[in-house]
């Protein structure tokens, strides 16, 4: 700054004209990296989209036949529906039990860094193989899940079959989303931590209790960092690839199929980038559709102070 | 607070830019399918220069220090030359190789499966025809048969490292534990077998498992057996079956399956999810007693059985389920040259040394299967190289299947776990308990999806 602020006497033109776009500079690395993977690449891939093109064939048609076959194939428009109950699934849990956890955590609780950094590890391990291990040890048909089913019931149910029931098995993967909720707590308790105090104390001599607290004050408070995880959970949702794919590999049966799933096996085990970029495209307007609506419904229910 | 409030402007980049990052990965390639083929006129001379090499290939543990073990040796004998080798098992590998292909960036020498000949250089724009490299292999090696195999678009695109085909492999300790000692060599034995599993040890045990492409394996097997015909011509692939044929091919494998024979998918999906037999619980565990898999993948499923059931692991008979030997052999895989590769005559020189020549062909042994090439296989039994397992199992499934593979079996979109043609047919009989009539239209028109001309 204090170069900027600095008088251009006895400065030479180069060395005005470099202080004037020296920040253009700095920003020409990401600017590069930014053109490079994802400006050309999404150009091309909506170029693609309306092709036929494969790996090793080439294009041979242009048209609208990827975007027709993708809402009339029945394999695809199920992916689609599946993406959409998983996102609705997984969205609002993961982030009411993010928010749930936040709200211990903000309290003066003994071992309380202890607690935040074992609940944020989920969020680290993300999608591996050892993941994968895990959750079929726990879910399989006679693991930790139903085992404890049996126990509870005293041997009398026995428990679904997790992994193998297309009713159940949705449920497996969504619960490996919700289970890695660290970083949407983490991002819910330094909003916490930025509610006044004062607030509290004002509520709690007009005699507001614990509940009326939360409601009133602090969900209000806290309203723009809840908007901006469920933008960000809206698009990881939609974008889900790695439970599905080192769980269940999207069965059984389709099952658990999401189109981030398909776009994968349309363009890295089929070569069809064609359909692939189509699906990327159709998955990219969904996503867009439902930020601006959440864009456009926060005037209803998001608070900035400054604003009011 | 009010630092939320500032960053309403980045939220909206984040939603969109968030968002692309997807698109942006659909959009990278480039197609690489106008190549040019290259004459088969040779190639520069070794120069004696430095020179650099890289080779890919997949496998096991075993596989991987064999390879490097060979590749130290010919850096050694060829001291010029250093060879950057790539290596991973199976799963997942077909994919990277397959954008590598695509994108021209694939090692000068990669060990190929063979359906990736037409896959993947179908026109002949990702291999080499080695006949231009023809100084440094010893293609005398080969039966005129076998390295005809690796002849696509008149270019001899890769070498065969072995012939594969499937046989039984069975748990003997779980079988003598359900009062069986001998292995099965019927159907009626099959069917026996079934039936002392879940009288004699319960509902869980299993004298065989069979995944989705395994089924289909079992069914042109059996289809063979009855019919003696191939499934479909090698050179056009046109089915050679009826559906009411391949109906009945289908129900033979449901009747395994009712018959407490074979696990059913259910079963297995439940313990398992998407986990490979040779690491699922119960193969480990010898709930599941049996599989039928390439002559060369003895070793993957012995070795990953219990101290227990390890002992038991046998190379079982090929049955005959009509009057012709069903089953069919190929070529297990190749090692190719890619279009792109610098240095030629090097990587043939490469490929000579690990598939030919004394020293290398006696450390890879058996370790890619027997060995095709009769020099190779000559040099890895004078070394004692040559695993009993696997040359036991080459043995009977050379000795007893009579029938060719056409190309297109193989198709990732028909055998791909969880998601291929394959499997769609046996989870829907599974599950839904319906017969092969009722399915084969699935499998008809998956196959006419990937090119087959279907007459039926």
């Amino acid at each position: 700054m204090k170069a900027n602020n600095a008088p251009a006497v006895g400065r030479t033109p180069f060395q005005k004209w470099c202080d004037k776009y020296q920040g253009l500079f700095y920003l020409i690395p990401w600017i590069i990296g930014f053109v490079v993977f994802k400006a050309i690449p999404f150009g091309q891939s909506l170029f693609y989209s309306f092709t036929d093109m494969n790996f090793f064939n080439g294009i041979s048609e242009y048209g609208l036949m990827n975007y027709i076959d993708a809402f009339t194939t029945s394999r695809i428009t199920k992916a689609l529906i599946t993406t959409f109950q998983y996102s609705f699934i997984t969205v609002p849990l993961k982030l009411i039990f993010a928010l749930f956890i936040a709200y211990i955590l903000n309290f003066n609780i003994k071992f309380v860094n202890l607690f935040r950094t074992a609940y944020y590890i989920p969020s680290i391990l993300g999608g591996s193989v050892a993941i994968a291990v895990l959750w079929r040890a726990v879910f399989r048909d006679d693991g930790l899940i139903n085992t404890l089913i049996k126990m509870i019931t005293f041997g009398a149910f026995d428990g679904p079959s997790w992994l193998s029931d297309p009713n159940y098995a949705l449920w497996v993967i969504c619960l490996l989303r919700i289970w890695q909720f660290g970083s949407a707590m983490v991002l819910f308790l330094a909003a916490l931590k930025g509610v006044p105090a004062d607030l509290y104390e004002a509520a709690t001599i007009d005699g507001a209790g614990k509940w009326r607290q939360f409601f009133s004050i602090t969900v209000p408070m806290i309203t723009p960092i809840i908007f901006y995880n469920l933008v960000t959970q809206i698009c990881q949702a939609f974008q889900e690839f790695n439970g599905p794919y080192i769980i269940t590999n999207g069965g059984p049966r389709n099952a658990t199929t999401l189109i981030s799933l398909l776009v994968y096996q349309y363009a890295f085990q089929q070569n069809e980038m064609g359909m692939a970029s189509a699906l990327a495209w159709i998955m990219f307007v969904i996503v867009c559709v439902l930020t601006i609506i959440a864009f456009t419904s926060q005037k209803k229910w998001v608070y900035y102070s400054d604003e009011r | 607070m009010s630092n939320a409030i500032s960053r309403r402007d980045f939220l909206k980049v984040t939603g969109a830019v968030g968002a692309a990052g997807l698109l942006a990965a659909c959009g990278g390639g480039s197609s690489s399918s106008t190549a040019a083929n290259s004459a088969p006129a040779s190639v520069a001379a070794p120069s004696g220069d430095a020179v650099e090499l890289s080779i890919s290939w997949w496998g096991g543990e075993s596989r991987h220090e064999a390879y490097q073990a060979a590749i130290a040796a010919f850096s050694e004998a060829n001291s010029n030359i250093t060879v950057n080798p790539t290596f991973a098992a199976w799963s997942g590998w077909e994919d990277t190789m397959s954008t590598k292909f695509a994108g021209g960036v694939a090692e000068d020498v990669c060990q190929v499966n063979w359906n990736w000949l037409y896959n993947y250089s179908g026109n002949a724009q990702t291999f080499l025809d080695l006949n231009s490299v023809s100084d440094y292999i010893d293609f005398s090696q080969w039966d005129e048969a076998t390295l005809g195999a690796c002849y696509v678009a008149n270019s001899q695109q890769a070498v065969p490292v072995s012939m594969t085909g499937r046989i039984f492999y069975w748990n003997m300790t779980t079988f003598n534990k359900a009062g069986i000692t001998e292995v099965p060599k019927t159907l009626d034995d099959l069917m026996a077998a079934g039936a002392a599993f879940q009288s004699q040890l319960g509902d869980d045990y299993y004298p065989l498992h069979l995944g989705g492409y395994d089924r289909m394996i079992l069914t042109v097997f059996y289809l063979e057996s009855i019919y003696g015909k191939d499934w479909a011509d090698p050179a056009t692939s046109t089915l050679n079956y009826t559906a009411d044929e391949i109906a009945e091919g289908l129900d033979f494998i449901k009747s395994l399956v009712d018959n407490h024979v074979v696990m059913p998918l259910p079963t297995y999906y439940g313990n398992n999810g998407s986990t490979a037999a040779n690491q699922s619980n119960e193969w480990i565990t010898g709930k599941i007693a049996g599989i039928f898999e390439w002559d060369s993948s003895a070793a993957k499923y012995q070795d990953s059985l219990d101290e227990e059931n390890r002992p038991g692991f046998t190379v079982g008979e090929e049955i005959k389920f009509g009057d012709y030997n069903g089953g069919f052999t190929k070529v297990s895989m190749g090692l190719a040259i890619t279009q792109t590769c610098q240095h030629p005559a090097e990587a043939a020189m490469l490929i000579n040394f690990l598939l030919n020549e004394e020293e290398g062909a006696s450390i890879m042994g058996s370790e890619c299967g027997i060995p095709a090439s009769k020099s190779g296989l000559a040099a890895a039994e004078a070394a004692g190289a040559i695993d009993e397992l696997v040359a036991e199992a080459n043995g009977k499934v050379m000795a007893f299947n009579a029938f060719q593979l056409d190309p297109l079996f193989e198709d990732d979109t028909l055998k791909a776990d969880g998601t291929g043609v394959y499997q769609e047919v046996f989870d829907t009989i599974d599950y839904d308990g319906v017969s092969g009539a009722d399915v084969v239209d699935i499998l008809l028109d998956g196959m006419e999806g990937v090119g087959y001309t279907i007459n039926a």
